[in-house]
């Protein structure tokens, strides 16, 4: 389990765009679980939709995302050395709409690690529903 | 030889978005088909899918032409004749 100062230590993500709460589950490598809480303060249910909140898929892919970092990032406390992560492909079904009050719980899993990149399998589920599903390749590069 | 050729053209030519008949045996993925990294990784990750093979992180750079993609996909698959996956 990874409280969000641990996992501010892996993501570079930061606020308003830091889009995991915490992680229930990390094996490095091997699988991670983390969650993200969806709530009705989030900025983006202002515009998206007015009276009818849902959140963006394009959200729920940067959170599976982040999620994802946290599968692939090695700490090293004593070597900092920021990394930079960018997405090669996305391959995502949207099955349910996420709305505020859902507990959006992603789980990653590994299809392909090699040094400098990765391919992983993604679920979003909220409760038992799976509300997403799919692919993500994502480049890591030094610096 | 002919059957799994054209199995991997069809895997690639999904990958990288480019008609089959673009992906000549000796086309260059990098130079002339405008792969990256990224797509090179997802053909290798595609054909352990498909073949339930495993091929190293070192084949990699190898990934450069359907024809040196072939000869990967065989050399893990352990056979030279033709078969259905």
């Amino acid at each position: 389990m990874l409280n969000n100062e641990a996992i501010q230590r892996l993501l570079p993500q930061r606020y308003p765009f830091l889009l995991i709460d915490t992680v229930l589950e990390c094996i490095p490598k091997k699988k991670v679980v983390a969650v993200k809480n969806v709530t009705i303060n989030e900025p983006f249910f202002a515009g998206h939709f007015p009276g009818a909140p849902v959140m963006p898929g394009v959200l729920i892919i940067e959170a599976m995302a982040q999620a994802s970092i946290v599968l692939v990032a090695e700490e090293d406390e004593e070597n900092p050395k920021k990394k930079s992560y960018y997405l090669g492909s996305v391959k995502i079904r949207f099955r349910h709409p996420v709305v505020p009050g859902d507990r959006l719980m992603i789980t990653v899993e590994p299809i392909k690690l090699v040094s400098g990149a990765a391919i992983v399998s993604v679920r979003a589920c909220v409760e038992d529903k799976e509300v997403a599903l799919g692919e993500i390749s994502l480049s890591i590069k030094e610096g | 030889m002919r059957n799994i050729e054209e199995e991997i053209l069809t895997i690639i030519a999904e990958i990288i978005e480019k008609d089959p008949a673009e992906i000549t045996l000796d086309a260059k993925f990098y130079e002339d088909l405008g792969v990256d990294s990224m797509m090179a990784l997802e053909i290798l990750t595609a054909l352990e899918k498909k073949y339930r093979i495993t091929i190293p992180e070192e084949k990699l750079p190898q990934i450069t032409t359907l024809r040196e993609t072939v000869a990967i996909a065989q050399e893990f698959l352990g056979r030279k004749e033709p078969a259905d996956a």
